[in-house]
């Protein structure tokens, strides 16, 4: 066979590998995106409820101006969020349902529970995944397209092959 | 960001159970089911190569229909396998078990780093929530740097370094065997969180909640693989406890490892080898092995206090008692030799395979080794620079940064001597050589951030930042990785019998290279303009940077699994490796004794051969050494004056040629003519342009051609007017800066365009008319 091919048997592997790359970014969140309404539930935020040792600890020495709430005067899924999050091994859980008090929570808020306080606050929006409509089809193509190129070696000596196979026909 | 309170109240049931929130954490996609599910993807796929390849290289009899005789038989083979790998102690066996494990570990680890890189696509938060993304960088950073890097290390140490010693196995096999087989349940007792949260979330479609609460307390460990008091004290996590166990088995793994290659480097080695001959690479497993045995028993240790401090209430790190910084002072002790106990396997396997592949023997040999030495002394003064933002006192910190900066000494001794050694070699460029020569240069960068890091204003300012990450995973995704990969071509037909894929493995390893750099160059970048690290979320004028650095990211990732494809597939279908010495090292005298045992069991099994090669000569040899391209016959006094003479003629022609380009910019107005007044007030006269452009017709005509004759062999290019154009180009950037005076936009273009184009006539004019000149200087002497 006559010399090889840089071209083809590293610069345009090494192009498609470029594409793979770029159109993984592309693709796997562009196909979450599409449906991730269906799996999950963005949008709702997690709060983190410090236990009522640590809240004692936290405002020991300062008493900042925050809310204050009675436990029963949240909604239902604040409630019930509060709840979990008080058993969850970190502390956090997601509010699933009504959140009248987010701006309260999103600026540290103390809820009184059981005779104790316990300092409550948001610790992530979890915001829906926004991407462009033609993100997804367009990182599948772009990994496609990669793919067939970083075949290419093997299709060049194959054609190579051809090539001289024809020759002495 | 807005975000609007819910609508519904029923939005559970888009969960994949009713306590989605408790089971897999309150995710905003599902990291155990991802996870899991990528990683069985992956398992599938790997198996499936093994299984394909396999059987597309064995003959088939008949129809290709398996008979029952054939089952029956395939079913005794993997009882009777898989009785050999469990209770194997020969020190092959337990290498390649170590590398194999090794790797489930990287691809584990790699999955994780997948992920996170995912998530930094886009700036907020919105593919893993923020606690998510703490897990993800905790788990990546334990699982690559615990259960990655060391088992490969100790692998390929327990597979070669008998070998390269002459020994018959490791000092103590059955111990060798114990260690090896601690290290998988410590990797899962690590990683048990993911493992639960999986049977969580299938065991949840079945049964009610009550019954499964182990399943639902327990999540990946989310506290930074630091593991820093007093967060890992009062996180209620119980996963945090069974990392802590399982990090502390991979901790008596590691050091049984470890005596067993000092035991066997001092009392194994065959007659002849003394420790003035001793390889490198076994030096430097011998030297990490020290290391690890000062350095495991303490971390050990720190993990039985934090172990008490969460469970018996004992105060070791808490405020009262010891104090948070007593952890870091003790993980730390541990933490930076830990550091060179990755590092050090791979520098001794760079001065191994390096040499092979540039036909020069080590350069500084005893300095090689003094600096591992003087590395793993050192190593252990250091820690404290990773708490310069902490609250130790400024002159203790001050001691710690000399000793940081001094370490770098012994790195770039190394570095020299490497260099030294490729300086006139005869390169050839292989997979191997290619991963050696990106592991310097991605090791130069990382290395070199890193002692600014060892400057305590600097480390404040930059501490917290990208730039971190981007320094030191230039030495763990650089060198480190590119090394194992190197070692694994290099000694694949020693390990199998066949080659690998040449190509490909060529192909990767440029990809590796590439997506190292552009990943963690870019962390760099952004580190220095301060953004943040270990934050889910970041600013948005960083999110370009980041996407790149995400695709660097992939490109490593798909290098990783083109290296898996090639040594998987190759070990069936790989060309059959038919010469004793695969890599002519017997032409250079490099043919150490790994490829000696290699040649003897080839000689006994195959009844080969020995190869010759067809001549032999010292790995440097200065006869041999290229003539270059100037040729020609005399003593040096006329060579030198006849080679001058020409190169005179010819720069003076080139020198003119250029002069059209250079008068065609003045001419249209992108280069002032005075700044050649600058290059007569260089040497003391007045700023007069005239001056100038005599000085500059000399120096073209004298000068350059000269510096050229000097340097030219040393330069890129197969003929004589490429290397004179690669002259040409970089003088023609020193031009550029030095004449540069002002121009802006358009003018800049017009500038640059007639600098480099009249230099290239310059390159073309001093070259072209000196091969003629010297063409016909020789048929004169013929004649």
């Amino acid at each position: 066979m006559a010399e090889e091919s840089i071209l083809f048997t590293y610069v345009i592997p090494f192009v498609g590998v470029l594409l793979v790359a770029v159109g993984i970014g592309g693709a796997v969140p562009g196909g979450y995106a599409i449906i991730q309404e269906d799996i999950t539930t963005c949008d709702q935020p997690t709060i983190a409820v410090e236990g009522a040792e640590e809240t004692q600890q936290r405002f020991n020495t300062t008493s900042p101006d925050l809310a204050r709430f009675d436990y029963a005067e949240l909604s239902d899924a604040e409630q019930r969020t509060f709840e979990e999050a008080l058993t969850d091994p970190v502390g956090e859980a997601r509010i699933n349902g009504s959140f009248p008090n987010a701006p309260a929570f999103r600026n540290g808020s103390l809820v009184s529970y059981e005779g104790d306080e316990h300092y409550v606050t948001v610790v992530s929006e979890n915001p829906c995944y926004v991407t462009p409509a033609l993100q997804f089809p367009l990182g599948v193509f772009a990994i496609v397209f990669g793919a067939v190129g970083i075949a290419t070696p093997p299709i060049y000596r194959k054609l190579i092959e051809l090539e001289e196979r024809a020759s002495f026909t | 960001m807005s975000v609007a309170p819910s609508e519904t109240d029923n939005e559970s049931t888009n969960c994949l159970t009713d306590n989605c929130a408790i089971v897999g954490g309150p995710t905003m996609m599902n990291r155990a089911v991802v996870e899991g599910s990528a990683l069985a993807l992956l398992a599938v796929f790997v198996l499936g190569l093994w299984f394909r390849a396999r059987h597309q290289a064995r003959p088939t009899s008949d129809g290709g229909y398996l008979t029952r005789d054939e089952i029956g038989f395939e079913i005794d083979r993997l009882q009777s396998q898989v009785y050999r790998w469990l209770t194997t102690t020969n020190h092959r066996d337990i290498g390649l078990l170590y590398i194999a494990f090794g790797t489930v570990a990287a691809l584990w680890g790699g999955m994780d780093a997948m992920m996170l890189r995912t998530e930094l696509l886009t700036p907020p938060a919105d593919i893993w929530t923020p606690e998510t993304y703490n897990a993800l960088f905790t788990t990546h950073g334990l699982t690559m740097l615990i259960f990655f890097v060391l088992p490969v290390f100790f692998g390929i140490g327990n597979y070669f370094l008998p070998l390269l010693i002459g020994a018959d196995d490791m000092a103590f096999p059955r111990v060798n065997a114990i260690g090896f087989w601690l290290l998988p349940p410590a990797l899962l007792m690590a990683r048990f969180g993911l493992l639960v949260q999986v049977g969580g979330q299938v065991l949840s479609l079945f049964l009610p909640e009550d019954t499964i609460t182990f399943f639902l307390s327990i999540r990946e460990v989310s506290i930074g693989w630091t593991l820093y008091a007093p967060l890992s004290v009062v996180q209620p996590n119980p996963q945090i406890d069974l990392l802590l166990l399982g990090l502390h088995l991979s901790g008596v793994a590691t050091t049984v490892g470890a005596i067993n290659f000092i035991a066997t480097v001092v009392y194994e080695r065959a007659d002849g080898v003394d420790w003035s001959n001793l390889d490198i690479f076994s030096w430097n497993m011998m030297v990490t092995s020290g290391l690890a045995l000062f350095a495991f028993p303490l971390l050990g240790s720190a993990l039985v206090m934090l172990l008490l401090d969460r469970n018996l209430g004992t105060t070791f790190f808490a405020t009262e008692g010891g104090g948070a910084i007593l952890w870091q002072h003790l993980f730390w002790f541990w933490g930076h030799p830990e550091v060179y106990i990755l590092f050090l396997p791979a520098t001794g396997l760079m001065s191994l395979i390096l040499p092979k592949f540039v036909g020069r023997k080590l350069f500084g040999y005893q300095f090689i080794v003094y600096s591992t030495l003087g590395l793993g002394v050192l190593s252990f003064g250091v820690w404290a620079h990773h708490m310069f933002t902490s609250g130790v006192d400024p002159r203790i910190k001050a001691s710690f940064m000399a000793i940081s900066i001094a370490i770098a000494v012994p790195s770039a001794i190394k570095v020299f001597n490497w260099i030294t050694t490729m300086w006139d070699g005869e390169i050839k460029l292989s997979a191997p050589f290619l991963l050696c020569a990106g592991g310097i240069g991605t090791f130069i960068i990382g290395g070199v951030t890193g002692v600014f890091l060892a400057v305590i204003p600097i480390d404040i300012l930059y501490h917290g930042t990208y730039y971190v990450v981007g320094h030191f995973h230039l030495i763990v995704v650089g060198i480190i990785p590119m090394l194992m990969i190197a070692a694994s071509y290099y000694w694949y037909p020693i390990m199998t019998g066949r080659w690998y894929d040449k190509r490909l493995a060529k192909f990767q390893a440029g990809l590796l290279i590439f997506g190292a750099f552009v990943t963690f160059m870019i962390l760099l970048v952004i580190g220095g303009l301060g953004l943040p690290r270990r934050q889910a979320i970041y600013p948005p004028e960083y999110q370009l940077a980041q996407q790149i650095a995400t695709v660097g990211a992939y490109i490593i990732g798909l290098s990783a699994l083109l290296w898996l494809y090639n040594m998987l597939v190759s070990y069936w279908q790989g060309a059959i490796v038919k010469t004793t010495d695969p890599w002519n090292l017997k032409a250079t005298n490099q043919f150490t004794r790994e490829w000696q045992w290699f040649e003897d069991r080839m000689v006994e099994k195959y009844d080969m051969e020995p190869a010759t090669p067809d001549s032999t000569r010292r790995s440097y040899a200065p006869e041999l050494q290229p003539m270059g391209l100037l040729g020609g016959v005399g003593t040096v006094a006329e060579q030198v004056y006849q080679n001058a003479s020409l190169a005179a003629i010819s720069g003076f022609i080139g020198t003119f040629l250029m002069s059209g380009g250079i008068g065609t910019a003045i001419v249209i107005g992108v280069l002032d003519p005075a700044s050649f007044g600058e290059i007569a007030e260089l040497i003391g006269f007045q700023q007069n342009p005239y001056i100038g452009a005599g000085l500059f017709l000399v120096a073209g005509t004298v000068t350059w051609p000269l510096l050229f004759l000097a340097f030219q062999e040393y330069l890129p290019g197969r003929r004589m007017f490429e290397t004179g154009l690669t002259f040409a180009t970089l003088i023609a950037t020193g031009f550029s800066v030095a004449f540069y005076s002002g121009q802006q936009g358009l003018a800049l273009v017009g500038y640059l365009t007639f600098v480099f184009v009249a230099h290239w006539a310059y390159g073309l004019g001093l070259t072209v008319p000196f091969q003629y000149l010297q063409s016909r200087r020789k048929r004169a002497m013929e004649e």
